[in-house]
């Protein structure tokens, strides 16, 4: 699915959000959004998720206008992890994981969605928290549980094998999928990503972590106050000038050997004058 | 399969109360005699020997009260889990956040323009009664869609602001109520305690005719919805991400949640906490899926409701004790349990 905008732009009141952006984002890659705290990152995969419209432009998903798309069709072409959720879900975790089946069913899940909803809890490593309350888990276990939840609703109304979809593969935003996951999940959640786009899907994951987007990134888009700073594959974007000029904070790349993607550091001696200052 | 069986067990409970519950006032009837008298009626005949005084009593003053109370109790618990989905917060009873007291407002003035203005006399019962419903059905909407817009901000539901929203519009409609009734010459308007405490003291066959289609429709429709229901628990956004259109799934929750309280607050007043205890007790044993939470509450409330009535048309008899006292002494402790559970959201809300 590929997802275009030319000059989009997202105002709340006066206030730009997102200013002029013009991207194509591929399907078959991870493309990573990286950016300062308030750059407009999470609005900018609310505009792709069509929650929110751009005051000015539109987005086409595979060249038709994302918001003539009726939104029970939407469901079954993306999904989205969302950064929070409502509190005080008294849900227990398969009762969750079967809300990703929603779109494709009408009455009672069938025998495939119940298929699905256990493969995704066996490959986000929660199969085992089926029958516990949501709300007893811990942040990164919540988190794992809603990822599985996103990949149920991705896999689409197939009968066939795994991931084996005969439709268009679809798209999938995550915004922040680890931030509370610990690092074996975050590895575990963003291969699961990456597998996806191997296979055709669509995929943009909003993180902080500059390492985890050099390690599983095709494709970055690095943000600041609205604006692509620039666009491209890892070496090209995540340099110490493009970073410094993104976060305003110096960091050192390592380049070690047998690893195919660079290392990133707070370069911190560099960085003490712009650290106190705050 | 676990649900289904608590299914079975609240439906077998529901008719051995109705049975039970026919059965008790001044005069005693057995319950073997109950059931002769019903199946009759349906063409079963049992060999069970009661005399046409007991047939009597039992269609003409008991039943009606008891199916009172069964379609009042099922459509005020029904309407609670509507609403406490809608507001994705399980403190959300009709009568707690201002939506009955709304309700009971519009009824009162329904009837004095009626009485006032001899150009809106309606002689027949029927056609009268379901202007009074479906008026205070408006009433329960226009409160329900005012508490939602006051406690909500950028698309969350915020707790204090809606249990404050229900004191303030309780307070007003509950005062323009005994305003109304304290002025007015009304026999029906005059009993004051009516319309804050409840009573089903009114049954007969009418009434239920006139409650039945509106607790019906959320009972057959709200189940359709639980689906929707379970994904807006998520939240807003993520129900639509999940291909829910929730402006539409907002619209029907408050007018399938408000028929039912608006009707039954037109026939019986304001009972408050059983939108509130029966879901709670419903919750605690068979988790939040709506898709079984919408049913089994419908059949506790009926249970509960008719146990409460019984309670309160003998426990002081031959008077009668408003119903709304039992139900808010059963009440209260819950909600206070709910509230204690919930301080941590209050605290980081306010």
């Amino acid at each position: 699915m590929i997802i275009s905008a030319h000059n989009i732009s997202y105002r709340i009141g006066q206030r730009p959000i997102l200013n002029k952006l013009n991207f194509d984002i591929q399907p078959g890659e991870v493309t990573v959004v990286l950016g300062q705290n308030g750059a407009g990152k999470s609005t900018f995969l609310k505009i792709l998720s069509g929650e929110a419209k751009p005051t000015i432009g539109q987005v086409l998903l595979n060249n038709i206008d994302l918001h003539s798309i009726p939104v029970n069709k939407l469901a079954t072409m993306r999904a989205v992890l969302s950064q929070q959720y409502a509190q005080g879900l008294q849900f227990n975790c398969e009762e969750i994981v079967m809300m990703g089946r929603y779109p494709y069913f009408g009455g009672q899940p069938g025998a495939d969605d119940h298929r699905i909803v256990r493969e995704s809890m066996l490959e986000m490593q929660v199969d085992h928290l089926q029958r516990r309350n949501y709300q007893a888990l811990s942040g990164g276990e919540q988190q794992r549980v809603q990822m599985a939840r996103v990949l149920s609703q991705l896999r689409g109304k197939q009968s066939g094998s795994k991931w084996k979809n005969e439709q268009q593969q679809g798209l999938l935003l995550l915004d922040e999928p680890t931030s509370s996951m610990d690092c074996l999940h975050q590895q575990l959640a963003l291969s699961k990503a990456k597998e996806l786009a191997n296979q055709g899907y669509t995929v943009v994951v909003i993180l902080h972590d500059l390492n985890l987007a050099a390690q599983f990134a095709d494709t970055i888009l690095l943000l600041k106050q609205g604006c692509i700073v620039r666009a491209g594959n890892v070496r090209d974007v995540l340099t110490s000038e493009h970073l410094s000029e993104a976060y305003n904070m110096e960091v050192d790349i390592l380049e070690p050997e047998d690893y195919d993607f660079p290392i990133l550091i707070p370069a911190r001696h560099k960085n003490k004058p712009v650290l106190l200052r705050s | 399969m676990r649900n289904k069986w608590i299914t079975i067990t609240l439906i077998v409970l529901l008719i051995a109360v109705v049975i039970l519950s026919a059965g008790i006032g001044a005069m005693k009837i057995p319950p073997a005699q109950v059931m002769a008298v019903l199946l009759n009626k349906l063409g079963i005949h049992l060999p069970v020997i009661y005399d046409e005084g007991v047939e009597n009593v039992l269609l003409h003053i008991r039943l009606p009260r008891v199916v009172m109370a069964v379609l009042v109790g099922a459509g005020l618990a029904i309407s609670g889990v509507a609403m406490q989905g809608l507001f994705r917060n399980p403190l959300a009873d009709p009568a707690l956040i201002g939506i009955s007291s709304g309700a009971s407002l519009s009824a009162v003035l329904v009837i004095v323009l009626i009485s006032s203005l001899p150009a809106l006399h309606i002689d027949n019962y029927l056609p009268r009664y379901y202007l009074l419903n479906v008026i205070t059905f408006l009433g329960a909407c226009a409160t329900s869609l005012l508490v939602f817009r006051i406690s909500r901000s950028g698309g969350k539901t915020m707790l204090v602001t809606l249990l404050l929203a229900g004191v303030a519009l309780n307070a007003l409609c509950r005062a323009l109520t005994d305003l109304i009734t304290t002025t007015a010459n009304d026999e029906q308007l005059r009993n004051a305690t009516f319309w804050s405490m409840g009573s089903l003291g009114g049954a007969s066959w009418n009434v239920v005719l006139t409650l039945l289609p509106f607790v019906l429709a959320p009972i057959l429709m709200l189940p359709g919805l639980a689906k929707s229901l379970n994904a807006f628990a998520l939240g807003e956004n993520e129900a639509a991400y999940l291909g829910i259109n929730v402006k539409r799934l907002k619209t029907k929750i408050i007018i399938l949640a408000t028929l039912a309280v608006g009707a039954s607050v037109a026939v019986a007043g304001i009972i408050g906490f059983v939108g509130l205890i029966v879901p709670h007790m419903v919750r605690s044993v068979s988790g939040n899926d709506h898709r079984s939470l919408l049913l089994n509450s419908t059949l506790l409330g009926a249970s509960l409701l008719t146990l409460a009535d019984v309670f309160s048309r003998t426990i002081i008899a031959p008077a009668e004790l408003p119903i709304g006292i039992v139900t808010a002494v059963l009440g209260t402790p819950v909600f206070v349990m709910l509230l204690i559970k919930q301080k941590k959201q209050l605290r980081t809300v306010s």
